[in-house]
Parts: C-alpha cells; structure tokens; sequence
C-alpha cells in the first residue's frame, strides 16, 4: 500500500512536482541513515549520504521509470553514492574501519548490562563483517527486502544472494563467538 | 529432503519466506537430522538477536538541511524554466527584425553604437535606483551564505574555522547556514572547529534549532574541552529540559573527572 504510494509520489517528482520529495524523506530518511550507518560506522558520514541520495533522486527523476519497487530504486543510488563517497575519502583521508559507539545509552533500550555487552559484541561482529556480506544482511534484516528485490539491487541470481545471506550469517556466528570467547579469557 | 537441500532453504527460512509446499518436508527433515536442526537454531538465534539492535536517530540538523536542499533545488528549478522562454521570445524578435543583407546588418551596427554613445553620454551621472539596490544586496547577501557553506565544508579545518566566524558575523543566518554549523559542531574532527561552533552558536540560542541541537549534541561529544563549552552555554541559556541532558551526561562510564564536576554545576544551576 505505502509502497504503491512512493512510487506514485517519486512519479510526481519526476513530473515537476519536485517538492513531493518531502514525503519520500519523511517517510525513508530513518531507514538510508541506518543502512549507511550500518555500513560506515560513521554518523557525520551517514548523514551526509542521505543528503546524497535524495540530491540524487532529484538529478536523476527523470530516469525513474516506477517499474521496480521504488525501495530497490532508492539502494541502487545509495549503494552508488556510498562507493563514490568511499572512493573519495580514501583519497582525501585515511579511512580507519572501527565503528563509532551509539549516540547514548538510549540508543541500546535495554537496561541489562549484560544483555547491553551481548548487542555491543554483536555490533563489533557486524563490523568486522567483510561489506558485501554485511550488505546483504544488512539489506535483508533490517531494510526489509526481499531476497528477489536484493538480486534486483545486486545484479545478480537470487540464489546468489540466498548462499550470501547463509555465509553471511554463518561468519556472523563465527566472529561473535570468537569476541564473546576473547571476552571471557 | 538432503542435508544439502534443506542447508539451501535456511535463508529463507530466516526472513520467513519459506514456500508453503517446501515446509512439512524442510521441517520432517530438521526433526530427522540433529545437525541441520542445530544448525537452523543457533543461526536462528543469531538472526532474532540481530533485531535487537536499535535504530539510531539521525541529528537534529538534518532535516533543514534536506528542506533548504530542496528549496534550493525548487529555486533553480522555476529559474531554468523562466529562463529559455526568455531567450526563445528575444531569439524570435531577433530573426524577425535582424536583416539579412551584410551591408544592411553593418549599417544596424552603426546605428546601434551611435545611439548607444549618445545615451551612455546622456546618463553619466548615474541615478540610484532603491530597488536596484535592494535586489544588488540580497544578491551579495545569498552569495555570501553560499561562500561560508562552502567554506564550512572544506577540507582544511582553517578554512572550516573562517566559515565558523563569517556566521558569526551575520547578522540573521539562515537555517541552511545554522544546521550546518550545528553539522560542524557535531562531527568536525578538529577540536578548534567545534570550540568555535560552540562560540558562534553562543549568537543564535534563541532559535529552537539551535536550542535543539546544542541540547542533542551534549551525548556526541567526548572531548572534555568542548562538553565544558557546551555544559556552560546550555546553562547559560536557562533551559530546563538540559537538566536530563546533563543527568544522562553524568552517569556515562567514561566520564572526565572535570566534565562530570561541572556537569554536577550545571545541574545546581538550572534546578
């Protein structure tokens, strides 16, 4: 139903109506911000490729064709603004991997202290994830695709995606069992 | 059902997306075989734990900055449309009125020149013109705003800092130029940079922007320095919701000896 909507509303945005992009923004900023956050580890960065995407969307409106779900619109030029944007800092700057803490102790809603180390390690897991693996888990856990609608945004088979999602999560499980044993030594 | 082929429908197991014809066999399966069944679970696990990571809210900075994107982009937009049309009618009058002949084009030239000195002599004296005026200095004044964003975005944090103070400078900046001062008091790598963010935005605390962000920006900080600066100016603006700002600052583990002290008076000092 919302989904119907975005595609009608970028519609209207290639139409002129360009002042429309307000819903879309409305509606999805959240979503890019945390998919770029998952991916960079960086807020500053983060929040610059949302600005990027929606640049973007407006740049390129009049390429946009509704044929696909808009959401896979949406990550193909944010998938391309983060390599560009990548390629650039590595030129301009040192690009170190660590990720950056949550903002506050809100970010992490639950009270438990050990169960707070639990989501930390496994954030530190996320990160050490190769990209292409965290990608797609990225994209399929939290970004709520499909695996077809991810195959659609790679380029590829959706078997693909499917073996990298299992070799993803499997890794996943490696890595957070390593820094959890690490932990307790 | 194999090992092999069940291994294969885990994913879609996971994202719930397992096709009704291939469930009773894929679950006969996991009953029939430990291994697959461990398997499925711990990786089930992981995925379910995987949700419990909370999303993060981007700052409070970045929808203006869309909004004043958009308006700029909009503005453009309605220029580049008026502007063909404009050449199209001057293209027009042009090929209906220009002659054909060379002779005839050489004597309109002439023509022209002469009757462009004789009215360039008739109005040395220049006449002011208040609108011209006011058109010229909302024109230098947008120039000006688009100069300090650019030089907020620098790569040199010198640059960055002059972009800090032309902000200061002004006397009604708008939202674009705050959120991105905002923006710089937020992320900017370099200390000095943010100090004098928090300088700047010292002008501008009567704006609920402003009021917003330096409130927001009290849990982004970590260097001492600059959470001393922005404990003093929260305090300095009197404004009651900072308290649990400051409350939250106080109970982090990490917490300057300093910063916990002041953070302590600025609590005191709002209450």
């Amino acid at each position: 139903m919302n989904e119907l909507a975005d595609n009608l509303v970028m519609l209207k945005v290639r139409d002129g109506e360009v002042g429309k992009l307000g819903i879309l923004f409305e509606r999805h900023h959240i979503a890019l911000y945390n998919y770029f956050l998952r991916q960079t580890g960086r807020r500053d960065a983060s929040e610059d490729l949302v600005q990027e995407v929606f640049l973007r969307m407006l740049k390129y409106r009049q390429g946009y064709r509704g044929e696909s779900r808009f959401t896979v619109w949406m990550y193909r030029i944010a998938r391309n603004s983060w390599v560009d944007y990548f390629k650039k800092a590595k030129r301009e700057m040192p690009w170190d991997d660590g990720m950056e803490e949550p903002v506050s102790d809100e970010a992490t809603p639950s009270e438990n202290f050990e169960e707070n180390q639990k989501l930390a390690q496994l954030r530190a897991a996320l990160a050490k994830l190769p990209p292409e693996k965290r990608e797609v888990l990225v994209l399929s856990r939290y970004q709520n695709m499909k695996y077809e609608e991810i195959a659609e945004l790679l380029g590829c088979a959706v078997g693909t995606v499917k073996a990298r999602v299992h070799r993803a999560i499997k890794d996943l499980k490696d890595i957070y069992f390593e820094l959890a044993h690490e932990k307790t030594i | 059902m194999t090992c092999q082929q069940a291994t294969e429908l885990f994913p879609d197991h996971l994202l719930g997306s397992l096709h009704d014809a291939a469930k009773p066999e894929f679950q006969t399966h996991l009953g029939n075989c430990a291994s697959c069944r461990e398997e499925v679970e711990s990786l089930a696990a992981l995925w379910s734990k995987l949700g419990a990571l909370p999303k993060e809210q981007p700052s409070a900075a970045m929808r203006p900055r869309f909004y004043a994107m958009l308006e700029a982009y909009q503005q453009g937009l309605q220029h580049s449309q008026s502007a063909p049309r404009l050449r199209e009618v001057v293209d027009g009058w042009l090929t209906r009125w220009w002659p054909k002949q060379p002779a005839f084009q050489f004597a309109f030239a002439v023509v022209f020149l002469i009757a462009g000195l004789f009215i360039g002599n008739r109005l040395r004296t220049p006449a002011h013109d208040d609108s011209d005026m006011v058109t010229l200095r909302s024109e230098l004044r947008s120039m000006r705003e688009l100069m300090t964003l650019t030089l907020l975005r620098q790569d040199s944090p010198s640059e960055r800092l002059q972009g800090v103070s032309w902000v200061q400078n002004m006397a009604n900046p708008d939202n674009a130029l705050l959120s991105a001062l905002l923006h710089r008091l937020d992320y900017d790598p370099n200390i000095n940079v943010r100090l004098a963010a928090v300088d700047a935005l010292y002008l501008f605390v009567e704006q609920p922007l402003i009021r917003d962000g330096l409130i927001q920006s009290l849990s982004r900080q970590t260097a001492p320095l600059v959470q001393i600066a922005l404990i003093d100016l929260i305090v300095e603006m009197r404004e009651k919701r900072a308290a649990a700002a400051l409350k939250q600052l106080i109970v982090k583990e990490k917490i300057n000896a300093d910063v916990k002290q002041r953070a302590e008076w600025g609590i005191q000092q709002l209450l």
